[in-house]
């Protein structure tokens, strides 16, 4: 019974905060708006209005709807993948996802690579096949026999991001030109966000999320090793690749709009794990929701704190989810997570 | 009795050069109770891992209900076989509960719903392995044995025909080692549960299992009843140790008795049964006397000045020594006593001593047991240490010539040779 009222108390919460971040998002900017007249704006654009409704529908609204997509789709790749690596320390940017489809999308940008094909963009779709293939490389330099032990996946991550960083400072270098569009999508920014960006990538997004979705309960079983999770009778080899292919799929998408906003994908599901538990099922929407939440918020304080300077939603992110993940760390005792 | 596993000619390799399985050919029939035993490296596991399905064999098949079993998908094998893993450590804090539902899987809807039929057989497998108190504890709170127990009542969730385990026991101490074979027995007689079970305790398996299959090298060395196994010729030949096969008298079952090699004499040693009289001076004997010591050796010291350093040292060992005030010559009744020591001694070892007029009676005493075992050490000739003008030499020669006399150029060699003698003087049945 009090595990149930535990649930109650953490989805009610959950919902709680999801309205007010909206609401305050929605109100804080580079000017603030008083909720009166936002709530006006958003029905009507007459005289006085006009204004503000272009301010809300067009630059807040967007923004505020792809702040929550990029934190929660970080935050969903962070529990996939440190399920599927059975390791707490592992996050997107680690694995060096966010390295592959970064250096992938500094090509584009500086050779001017992007155009639309039918209805997809091509910058996601560049973002993505840079991010697979760093994950493939990574995973197979650090499988040894048929197992994947967690230090040499990191230290792999690890090196792997560093080479590509440096490929990438490369071509920054030869296209001095793009320099400043390319800097500021490496901080991390959602500056500039239009309806436009959230249709580009929400198909790779909603793609991604398909295997996530489908393989959550599998997922736990995958906890439990992956020799038990095969006695269990699971195809763990196959789950683990669609799984793994889901949320670099969700990295790469949001990565291409984004740029690297750091340490959502490690902070929010452990916050997401100490509040509901282990298992997937519920982890899994409810790492999701909170991460949008947080990168809303975040996104807010970039917007507003230093009018009409905007600040880098990464260095808020990591300025605010370091030291918490640090505090984790040092009150963790037990070995389990 | 009904087969419900046949494996046939399986082979199989980590890679090509090494086989791991060299062809073995194995049915288990319905209810049987088989430990697979065998030495490290010999395959065992490898072979459970086959069977289980996790590797797939190079030639040969297995086959489950004579179906092949790498045709059968992973969702229908998991409800006919489950498996214990060797090693049961989970950095998650699930409830044992929820683990335990987690064998119900292979039955469950993709996004695991819980039927009643489900929470029935999650019930019974925690009131069989008796671990419903611990429903709502995480699994890491919980002992080795109670762990253990967990993960095999996830494995009955699964309602399996046959049940694999993996070592079960290894890290566990006897008490539990005790319970979940009691278990694994009750499971097999009265559940009627087939068990296959991978373990390295020869007595363990010959006490529960109906049959026992030996591996050596990838291959059945033996197999079947634990009388029939457990021999103390295969024993020996597979574990190339030499054991005693002894009965249980309450189970008519056979066990093992290791048999420890030189450690058997260490006993004799401990109680100081071995005797050796050293006959030094000077801080000759220092080394040899703190090796003696720490062997635990009885020493005494042949005629010793007082103040003498090798006086010093025995004396804070404890040993027995024959001494003499400082500075003077060795009377009749010192030879005496030192006598009486000789003959207590098994061995009479002579350090690298100068000789003088003042310590030559003890050389010159020697020469009076020709039957003696007498051990000399001499890296530096006996001229070089003689200072009676020769006649130390002389006294040498003859000790020489004694069969019972070895000579020794090295410290190391002369106590390896003492440790060889003790070894046989101990009371080695």
């Amino acid at each position: 019974m009090q595990i149930k009222h535990k649930y109650f108390i953490v989805i009610l919460g959950t919902l709680a905060a999801v309205i007010i971040s909206f609401i305050i998002a929605l109100v804080h900017g580079s000017t603030d708006i008083p909720l009166r007249t936002v709530i006006q704006a958003l029905f009507s654009a007459e005289g006085d209005l006009a204004r503000y409704a272009i301010i809300i529908r067009r630059i807040r609204l967007p923004r505020i709807a792809l702040s929550f997509l990029v934190g929660s789709g970080l935050a969903l790749a962070g529990v996939v993948f440190q399920g599927v690596i059975r390791n707490p320390m592992v996050d997107p940017y680690i694995v060096g996802i966010s390295a592959g489809a970064g250096t992938a999308v500094t090509f584009v940008i500086v050779y001017n690579l992007s155009f639309s094909l039918f209805y997809f963009s091509t910058i996601p779709l560049f973002a993505f096949v840079g991010a697979l293939l760093t994950v493939m490389l990574v995973y197979n330099l650090a499988r040894v026999g048929s197992k994947i032990p967690v230090m040499t996946f990191l230290l792999a991550g690890v090196a792997t991001a560093f080479m590509l960083d440096a490929v990438r400072s490369f071509v920054m270098v030869l296209g001095t030109q793009d320099l400043q569009r390319v800097v500021f999508w490496l901080m991390g920014s959602l500056s500039g966000t239009s309806w436009s960006d959230i249709t580009m990538i929400l198909p790779y997004y909603l793609l991604g999320l398909l295997p996530i979705i489908f393989f959550a309960n599998d997922l736990n079983l995958i906890l439990m090793g992956e020799e038990s999770a095969h006695h269990l009778g699971l195809n763990v080899e196959k789950v683990k690749k669609l799984l793994i292919a889901g949320a670099t799929l969700v990295t790469a998408a949001v990565v291409a709009v984004s740029g690297s906003i750091g340490f959502i994908g490690l902070v929010v599901p452990h916050i997401a794990r100490l509040l509901i538990g282990p298992d997937h099922r519920k982890l899994l929407p409810l790492a999701a929701v909170l991460g949008g939440v947080f990168l809303m918020l975040s996104d807010m304080l970039a917007r507003s704190l230093l009018p009409p300077l905007e600040i880098p939603v990464g260095i808020i992110t990591a300025l605010v989810g370091g030291p918490y993940f640090i505090y984790l760390l040092r009150r963790r005792k037990s070995e389990s997570w | 009795m009904i087969e419900m596993l046949e494996i046939e000619k399986l082979k199989f390799s980590y890679d090509d050069k090494n086989t791991i399985i060299d062809e073995i050919n194995l049915a288990i029939n319905q209810q049987e109770f088989t430990a697979i035993i065998g030495p490290n490296g010999s395959g065992k596991s490898t072979l459970l891992k086959n069977i289980s399905n996790l590797f797939t064999p190079d030639s040969g098949a297995i086959y489950l209900n004579s179906k092949n079993l790498n045709r059968i998908q992973p969702r229908e094998l998991a409800q006919k076989m489950s498996v214990v893993p060797q090693d049961t450590n989970l950095s998650f804090n699930f409830t044992v509960y929820d683990i335990v539902m987690m064998g119900r899987h292979p039955y469950q809807g993709r996004w695991g719903r819980v039927q009643d039929r489900d929470r029935e057989k999650v019930e019974e497998a925690l009131a069989l392995t008796d671990t419903r108190q611990f429903r709502d504890r995480d699994l890491n709170s919980l002992s080795g044995g109670e762990r253990q127990r967990v993960i095999i009542a996830r494995a009955l969730a699964q309602d399996p025909e046959i049940l694999l385990l993996d070592e079960p026991t290894s890290s566990l101490d006897i008490n539990y080692q005790r319970e979940i074979f009691d278990l694994l027995s009750y499971l097999n007689q009265e559940k009627n549960l087939t068990i296959l079970v991978v373990s390295h305790d020869l007595n363990l398996s010959s006490q529960y299992c109906s049959r026992l299959i030996l591996i050596d090298r990838g291959r059945i060395f033996a197999g079947g009843s634990p009388q029939e196994v457990l021999t103390e010729e295969n024993i020996g030949q597979v574990y190339q140790t030499e054991v005693k096969v002894r009965q249980n008298y309450l189970t008519g079952r056979p066990y093992v008795v290791l048999m420890p090699g030189r450690a058997e004499c260490v006993p004799a040693r401990l109680q100081q049964d071995f005797k050796i009289h050293l006959i030094s001076g000077g801080g000759t004997g220092q080394e040899l006397l703190q090796q003696f010591y720490e062997r635990n050796y009885h020493i005494s010291c042949g005629v010793l000045n007082q103040g003498d350093s090798d006086w010093e040292l025995a004396r804070r060992l404890g040993c027995e020594i024959v001494d003499i005030a400082p500075f003077s010559y060795i009377e009749e009744s010192d030879l005496q006593r030192n006598r009486e020591k000789i003959e207590e001694a098994d061995l009479v070892v002579v350090a690298e001593l100068p000789f003088g007029h003042g310590n030559l009676k003890n050389l010159e005493q020697l020469t009076g047991f020709s039957d003696k075992q007498i051990f000399l050490l001499q890296e530096k000739s006996i001229a070089e240490r003689d200072y009676t003008g020769g006649q130390a030499a002389k006294l040498w020669q003859q000790l020489l010539d004694f069969p019972m006399t070895r000579v020794f150029t090295g410290q190391q060699q002369l106590l390896e040779q003492i440790d060889e003698m003790a070894d046989q003087t101990g009371d080695c049945s």
